[in-house]
């Protein structure tokens, strides 16, 4: 059985190939053949043909386009992204990886802080059943859940900033006290995910029988809780940080804009609609790479708490 | 944003053949469930019959200072805008803009293209189920919503020419502005919508594949096509809604976003994009709160009632884990 | 298989898929794993006295400095200005500069022969003076000789000949050299390849430079205060062509510190500057928007700008920040250009029905707060030449009415289309109104496109747009600069199509002319002209809205490019 899943996790990364190389494929020809012209923009009110055959040249985009994809690929093969046309001296590498740190690192706080909030709402829902208190608790996450960022941003950026004068809003690094009011907005609507399957999976646990057992031989309640069902109910949340990840980029866009922080989200707005080919290209792989490990990883996690649904996911591959 | 699916269970395999109102008793004995119904009906309702519910032309401004930003009265029951616009009356047809974008791309991306694609790629398998699957995980692994942009982004061109061949000779009229922007989002959504329901459905034909009645009924030679009406899609059609229902949050946002960013519907049209934008600014909610108030908790409401609906469902499609 | 043996497996796919994602990380990030966010700090040091940045960045960098920047009691305790600006479009190269967010920086860091002041009107910089001969058509230039660059090197008039001829060079491609350089003797020839030099440039000495051009245009100078003149470093450029405009060695009143797109660009001052060196010990510029005003209420930001969406919160009756407001006029013409040369637009009778029919005092009122300037002409009023006897279309319903029945088109309305670049910014809220008051005062309907920008633009250029509402910020303080650049037939930014032969007429007389005052009577004319004809209806000339602590000393916005940030001051005297 192990082997059948070690094989089903090579088979998946190998499997990954593909798919990045035909993102890759769909996406440079969505933008080069697109209507969207970087030249165009470069130039401006100052556009000339001339000039513009001229950008055209420097950057290549004058060739057919085959021909720059493959160039692209070669130079990738070679560690080189291309370069931005919005900054024109700047690699994509310079230009995205500070930008991938600062997102990298919220999302690993917003994370963070969606369990630390999640785990003992649901914990707390499921020990209170069948009082008011669990609808009440999960009704009020799913409930904060439903704010739109967009809103909620605002609404926190006047209550917390200028209401109670707790934090600043300038944004000084990730490790900047700072950081807590947009990761706290960020993580909020991934709370009620969470709680819910908290909830659900301390309910199943409660039913097994090594808790009975535990119950029955007059161990204390909260021992059984915490040593035996709250321990085994968070072995399925794992499938959570995969489930939430596209959850927290979605969120990471207005975050970052309504906060004035400078993260892949927005940069990745400011790329597309420059447009920025290249630093474009090199989010968006760097986003699909992530979404597929992530896939994998909650695939995985499925076949782990279902072997049946593993079978039938190895078999489909 | 969107409500996370509790995929935990959607992939189970365990199948009771549904009586067909099964599902519609059940949910109406559930009160949470009601309150996400009615909340979603009414907002349904106000986007369909905007025109009637509303109090003024949404569009219409009052350039007068005392009109600008005027907290709710008996005229105008929202109060207004930056411009003297009857906000009431924008969010109605907000609402109509969010109806109409919900409703198409689950009608066409979810219903047709999703259900459809999800019933082949289950029932026939072999190379058309490896194509289907390929291609949705490869959709399904780019970041969509920066996609989504690129493209409303790169089709927001001249589109007069268009817009005035459709108001001329087809029945749309005055409409047809408004909807050609429209339908730039509603296409660039749709080659991300379908997967999600393509594949919960193609995971729960699998499993009817092997129940005895199926087999049984394919032995006696009952036709693909009936096959599929009679007994598959009965049975995909439950897991299909609750699928469906969690999805719809973040369909609705996705429009907002890009009317929020400017990237979505004709100026002309009302979108809670384009109000919260006009009233998410701290300063303006700290001055005057009523208007992003007003258009935020509708908003809100029509999100959290779809993921107390979706709830609700699962419980009754799948109450193994979720009895209460 | 146990759970527990699963549990594990699990844990370490979990793992191995962590590790992946650091793995990538570390790899992307190159090498230089302590280098602070990859800051366009290059390993080598283009200056020598570049002491300070040096110790800030053993110190431990950014974080340190960050903590220095958001923190503390009040932030006017320090001599520090902390500003926003936008995130350039371009490098700091200032040949390639064509956008204005890019040029105010390039502006602070480089310098050039003249230079405009907080009025705009041109000064010396580098030039101690200069002679006008031969009919205004010979320029000599007599350098100051104390003036070096930021790493010490001495100016000298070779330098200026050198970065004349760079910014003509067919392989560096300006995209603004025609425009501001292209009268000099040589240098449109050398931009089209055919010839290597600039003969119009001489050097006599080593401290004189004599410019010679084609005609004898009277706005030279104020075309030389744009970065397309400034003073490059032939040396530095030379050994890093590629990534000297990272650590642009200029001779500006600034030197870049620090610059990370999206993020911030930080300003130390240059202490040799010749002309008295910068009060201030940096400038932080936050590129990162988010909400400015929220931040300046919050005491974290010493200049913030309100976009007009969220004037109603600053500027309305119970604003406690209505009082650190500060309107500063832009030197920017918005307007609705009309082609005239497609229907209805073709005839002169309905495009004054259209400007006679909007109220835009009604508009400025509502939506602007009285905060932007209702356009009486094309010139801005801050703008050198601005004359306040011309006069525009004035709201005026039955006029327009009556005008339009006038016309050719009284009965027989084609469909009409405003364009404009729509996406991310603020809603169209004018151009409604604009509809609306047509709507009701001629009875017309006029539908709104939204485009996206580069898209506009080629439309713009091709002269396909019927109606557009665009705007037009100066490059230089001179009326040329809107009435010619605009309305000249044959300039390519006149869009609408607009050909008079008595404004060009005008125009060229006035482009030669050496005696100011006749110069600008002229463009008077054209301009008056060009209203009653109504190519272009005139909406409004922006206002820029900031707010300002009342610690900032000596601020001014001049509403275009000019080095600013030596004047200022911040008084930390506490009060």
């Amino acid at each position: 059985m192990s082997q059948g899943l070690a094989g089903y996790i090579i088979r998946r990364l190998l499997w990954t190939v593909p798919v990045i190389v035909a993102i890759s494929i769909l996406v440079f020809l969505l933008l080069r053949l697109g209507p969207l012209d970087p030249v165009e923009s470069i130039l401006g009110q100052r556009y000339t043909e001339e000039g513009a055959d001229r950008l055209r040249e420097k950057y290549g985009y004058d060739r057919p386009v085959h021909i720059q994809y493959l160039k692209y690929v070669q130079n990738l093969f070679q560690g080189d992204l291309g370069v931005s046309t919005r900054h024109q001296n700047f690699t994509v590498a310079e230009v995205v990886i500070p930008k991938i740190r600062v997102s990298a690192g919220m999302g690993v706080m917003a994370m963070v802080l969606v369990f630390g909030l999640g785990v003992p709402a649901g914990v707390f829902a499921a020990l209170r059943r069948g009082t008011f208190l669990d609808p009440l608790t999960i009704g009020f996450w799913l409930l904060i859940d439903s704010v739109p960022v967009l809103i909620s941003a605002i609404w926190a950026q006047w209550l917390f900033a200028l209401q109670f004068g707790w934090v600043d809003l300038t944004y000084g690094g990730v490790f900047h006290p700072n950081i807590i009011l947009p990761v706290f907005v960020m993580s909020l609507p991934g709370v009620a995910g969470v709680a819910r399957l908290m909830r659900a999976s301390v309910i199943q646990v409660s039913t097994e029988d090594y808790v009975r057992t535990a119950r029955s031989k007059g161990l204390r309640e909260q021992t059984v809780v915490v040593s035996h069902v709250v321990r085994n109910a968070l072995l399925p949340m794992i499938t959570v940080i995969g489930l939430a990840l596209p959850g927290i980029f979605a969120g990471a866009l207005f975050t970052e804009l309504l906060f004035g922080i400078p993260g892949i989200a927005r940069e990745a707005l400011q790329a597309v609609l420059a447009p920025d080919f290249d630093v474009v290209l090199g989010l968006v792989l760097f986003g699909s790479i992530l979404f597929v490990f992530a896939n994998i990883l909650v695939d995985v996690a499925y076949g782990f708490i279902d072997p049946r649904i593993r079978l039938s996911a190895a078999r489909g591959s | 944003m969107q409500a996370q699916v509790p995929a935990l269970d959607f992939e189970e395999s365990g199948f009771r053949p549904a009586p067909r109102f099964r599902i519609l008793r059940e949910l109406g004995h559930k009160k949470i469930a009601m309150v996400g119904i009615v909340i979603i009906t009414i907002f349904y309702l106000f986007g369909i019959f905007s025109p009637w519910l509303a109090t003024h032309d949404p569009n219409q401004q009052q350039l007068v200072v005392e009109a600008r930003y005027a907290g709710p009265s008996s005229d105008h029951w929202f109060g207004t805008d930056r411009a003297g616009r009857d906000l009431y009356s924008r969010i109605v047809y907000a609402a109509r803009t969010t109806l109409l974008f919900t409703l198409v791309v689950i009608v066409t991306g979810s219903f047709l293209i999703g259900l459809s694609l999800g019933l082949i790629a289950g029932y026939r398998g072999g190379w058309i189920d490896t194509l289907i699957m390929r291609v949705g995980e490869v959709l399904s692994s780019i970041p969509t919503l920066f996609l989504i942009i690129a493209i409303s982004a790169a089709f927001r061109t001249r589109i007069s020419d268009f817009v005035f061949t459709l108001k001329e000779d087809t029945f749309l009229g005055d409409d047809a502005r408004a909807i050609v922007p429209f339908l730039i989002i509603v296409l660039a959504s749709l080659p991300f919508a379908w997967f999600g329901s393509a594949r919960i459905v193609r995971s729960q034909v699998l499993a009817i594949r092997e129940q005895e009645y199926v087999l049984a009924a394919e032995t006696i030679g009952v036709s693909t096509a009936r096959l599929l009406a009679r007994h598959i899609f009965p049975g995909v059609l439950p897991i299909f809604l609750v699928g469906l229902s969690a999805s719809m949050a973040g369909i609705a946002f996705l429009e907002v976003a890009l009317s929020y960013l400017g990237l979505g519907v004709d100026p002309a049209t009302q979108s809670f994009g384009t109000l919260i934008f006009e009233a998410g600014r701290v300063r303006t909610f700290q001055q005057f709160p009523h208007v992003l108030m007003f258009s935020g908790i509708p908003l809100s409401l029509f999100f959290f009632s779809w993921t107390l609906l979706g709830d609700a469902l699962v419980d009754v499609v799948e109450p193994r884990t979720y009895r209460r | 298989m146990s759970n527990r043996t699963l549990g594990i497996m699990m844990g370490a796919v979990a793992l191995l898929i962590v590790a992946v994602a650091v793995v990538f990380v570390l790899v992307l990030s190159g090498g230089d794993g302590d280098d602070d966010s990859g800051t366009a700090q290059p390993a080598r040091e283009a200056s020598e006295r570049d002491d300070d940045t040096d110790s800030a960045r053993e110190t431990g960098g950014d974080d340190d400095d960050r903590d220095r920047a958001v923190s503390g009691s009040g932030i006017c305790s320090e001599n520090r200005l902390v500003t926003f600006g936008d995130d350039p479009a371009t490098v700091f190269d200032p040949i390639q500069v064509g956008d204005a967010s890019t040029a105010e920086y390039t502006a602070e860091i480089f310098g050039g022969l003249v230079t405009l002041d907080l009025d705009l009107n041109v000064v010396p910089d580098i030039a101690e003076r200069w002679e006008i001969t031969d009919n205004g058509r010979v320029y000599t230039f007599f350098l100051r000789d104390d003036v070096v660059f930021h790493n010490g090197r001495r100016v000298t008039a070779d330098d200026f000949k050198y970065s004349i001829e760079r910014a003509a060079d067919p392989a560096n491609f300006s995209p603004t050299v025609l425009d501001y350089l292209g009268d000099i003797v040589g240098v449109r020839d050398k931009f089209n390849g055919r010839t290597d030099e600039v003969s119009g440039v001489q050097v006599i000495d080593e401290y004189t430079l004599r410019i010679e051009l084609d005609r004898p245009i009277s706005y030279f100078l104020q075309q030389l205060t744009y970065t397309i003149a400034y003073v490059v470093d032939q040396e530095q450029i030379e050994q890093d062509p590629d990534g000297w405009t990272r650590q642009p060695n200029g001779t500006g009143p600034f030197r870049l510190k620090i610059f990370r797109p999206l993020e911030e660009i930080v300003l130390i001052p240059n202490d040799r500057y010749h002309l008295g060196p910068p009060r201030l010990d940096e400038v932080v510029f936050t590129l990162a928007g988010g909400s400015l005003s929220t931040r300046f209420q919050n005491d974290e930001i010493h200049i913030a700008i309100v976009p007009a969406v969220e004037l109603a919160g600053v500027l309305s009756g119970e604003s406690e920040l209505a009082e650190f407001y500060r309107p500063a006029p832009q030197l920017a013409f918005f307007y609705l250009g009309m082609n005239v040369n497609e229907p209805p637009f073709d005839d002169p009778l309905v495009r004054q029905a259209f400007a006679l029919a909007i109220d835009r005092e009604a508009i400025n009122e509502v939506l602007f707060f009285d905060a932007a300037i209702v356009a009486d002409g094309i010139v801005p009023p801050t703008l050198p030449g601005y004359s306040e006897a011309i006069t525009s279309y004035r709201y005026d319903p039955d006029r327009a009415a009556e005008l339009l029945a006038q016309s050719r088109y009284a009965n027989d309305m084609p469909r009409i289309i405003l364009t404009f670049s729509g996406g991310g910014g603020d809603p169209p809220d004018n151009l409604q109104a604009y509809q609306q008051q047509w709507r009701e005062a001629l009875g017309v309907e006029v539908e709104i496109e939204a485009i996206e920008w580069s898209a506009y633009l080629r439309e713009l250029r091709r002269g396909e747009l019927q109606m557009y509402s665009t705007g037009w910020i100066a490059d230089y303080p001179d009326p040329e600069n809107f009435v010619g650049k605009l309305f000249a037939s044959e300039s390519r930014l006149n869009h609408s199509g607009y050909a008079n032969d008595r404004v060009d007429a005008l125009l060229d007389e006035a482009a030669t002319l050496q005696d100011q005052e006749a110069r600008y009577r002229l463009y008077h004319e054209a301009e008056q002209i060009i209203i009653d004809d109504a190519p272009i209806i005139p909406t409004f000339w922006t206002v820029g809205h900031y707010l300002v602590r009342e610690c900032v000393q000596n601020w001014v916005d001049p509403g275009t490019i000019v080095p600013k940030y030596r004047y200022i001051e911040i008084d930390t005297s506490g009060e």
